[in-house]
């Protein structure tokens, strides 16, 4: 496994680990899942150096747009639960529990 | 909600499923599968209402890590193997953490703990949605990757399903979670006769479409939400109280019914391919799951709601919904299983 490859291999998952275990804020959630989409397009740019394959090279920025659409739908979010909840804390996403 | 956007939203939903289909490469997969997330988020959250907030909330949650995973596995193989395309991913870590990630996103045990939550929070119609459409695309993923997979992890992932749909469903009262552990079971049955016959998983798929969506349908005629509600419902529609009846034995796998032809054919594969134990352990989850559909039929067609003797049943006016859905579905669900070698004929 080369430098590279560990290097945003451990940033994504830094950043699952996060968001599988974040416990106050919904916030935080949704910062881990950013810091997983940038871990995935610094992965997807450095391809293209490391296999030498300039044909892929408009693949960083596909994935850059797709995970901004996504970002602002999760702040949307966000932003109705603050609304219909009060606040982001994720002990008040309890209305739905069996 | 405005037309315009409702209908933006819903050719986005069957571009996302479209796009997935057609692609070979990851990241075009990866591409629509972010697609019917971002386009069910709107029509999940329409009303405004706190628990549709909230289901909106979990749902983008689990689907967003889910998606970021499946890319994340692609681009590992792309780094270790250099491949993109779809059928190329041979890395045992990457196929298996692709595998986990899509069965996130469809609702396997045990990654399943958010389907009753969510779908609960939702109106039976985007439930219906939630339930079938956007099964599609990760399935097609998943009959495509299938023969990279560990096959222990598919024939363990199949069993927990169903037993968790079949115990998981058993203290509800709210249909619209039995549905969600109805729909965790199938997803069992489906996945393992994956690594056998895709043919057989897309048949049970295409059998479970046509089931839940009668039951959704019928559900949403009569606005029934909870078991009481639906103790009324002889008085408002008895036709239709009993092919729901029928529909919810269709849907436990019940000969001579529709939903018999999936399970019978998924355990005459597996006994085939020599697993009696886990062909025994599946048809005993279904028996599981059949109790709390039977419950539902008790308490739609056994028992007449307790109410007073001098009280008239109420008037029976006409729906001003649309039934030609309904009808079809309902015909389809209760009595495909003679047509069974036309169908064997066709698919295999």
């Amino acid at each position: 496994m080369t430098p590279v490859h560990f290097s945003f291999t451990s940033a994504f998952m830094l950043g699952l680990m996060g968001l599988a275990f974040h416990r106050t804020h919904l916030l935080s959630a949704l910062l881990c899942l950013e810091g997983m989409m940038l871990s995935l397009f610094i992965a997807l740019a450095l391809w293209v150096m490391q296999f030498e394959s300039t044909m892929f090279s408009t693949g960083p920025l596909l994935l850059l747009a797709f995970s901004a659409c996504e970002a602002s739908a999760g702040l949307a979010l966000l932003v109705a639960t603050a609304r219909t909840h009060g606040t982001d804390r994720l002990q008040n996403l309890s209305l739905l529990q069996c | 909600m405005n037309p315009y956007v409702l209908t933006t939203l819903l050719s986005s939903l069957g571009l996302g499923t479209a796009l997935t289909f057609a692609s070979s490469h990851w990241l075009l997969a990866w591409m629509g599968l972010e697609i019917n997330t971002l386009a069910i988020i709107p029509l999940m959250s329409r009303q405004h209402h706190p628990r549709a907030v909230e289901a909106t909330t979990k749902y983008f949650l689990v689907q967003a890590t889910a998606a970021a995973m499946v890319l994340f596995a692609a681009t590992t193989n792309a780094w270790l193997l250099g491949a993109w395309t779809i059928n190329d991913l041979s890395h045992p870590i990457a196929s298996t953490m692709t595998f986990t990630a899509l069965a996130l996103k469809i609702g396997l045990a045990p990654m399943h703990f958010w389907l009753p939550e969510v779908l609960q929070g939702l109106d039976l119609l985007t439930g219906l949605i939630l339930s079938t459409w956007q099964k599609l695309a990760p399935l097609a993923l998943m009959v495509q990757i299938a023969p990279n997979i560990n096959p222990m992890m598919l024939t363990l992932l199949g069993l927990m399903s169903a037993l968790a749909g079949g115990w998981g469903g058993l203290n509800q009262t709210q249909i619209r979670k039995i549905l969600a552990y109805s729909s965790i079971a199938h997803m069992g049955w489906m996945i393992i006769v994956m690594q056998y016959t895709p043919h057989l998983t897309l048949l049970a798929l295409a059998m479970y479409i046509l089931m839940t969506s009668t039951a959704f349908l019928s559900l949403k005629l009569v606005s029934a939400t909870k078991i009481s509600t639906l103790t009324t419902m002889w008085s408002k529609t008895p036709i239709l109280a009993s092919a729901t009846a029928l529909t919810l034995l269709s849907l436990g796998g019940l000969p001579p019914l529709t939903g018999f032809m999936p399970k019978w054919l998924i355990l005459q594969e597996m006994a085939k391919q020599d697993l009696p134990l886990a062909a025994t352990v599946m048809a005993l989850a279904a028996l599981v799951s059949l109790y709390f559909y039977l419950r539902l039929c008790y308490a739609m067609a056994l028992t007449i709601y307790p109410n007073v003797a001098t009280a008239t049943t109420p008037w029976r006016v006409q729906t001003t919904q649309s039934t030609t859905a309904l009808a079809t579905f309902t015909a389809l669900a209760l009595g495909l299983l003679p047509v069974t070698p036309a169908i064997l004929a066709v698919l295999i």
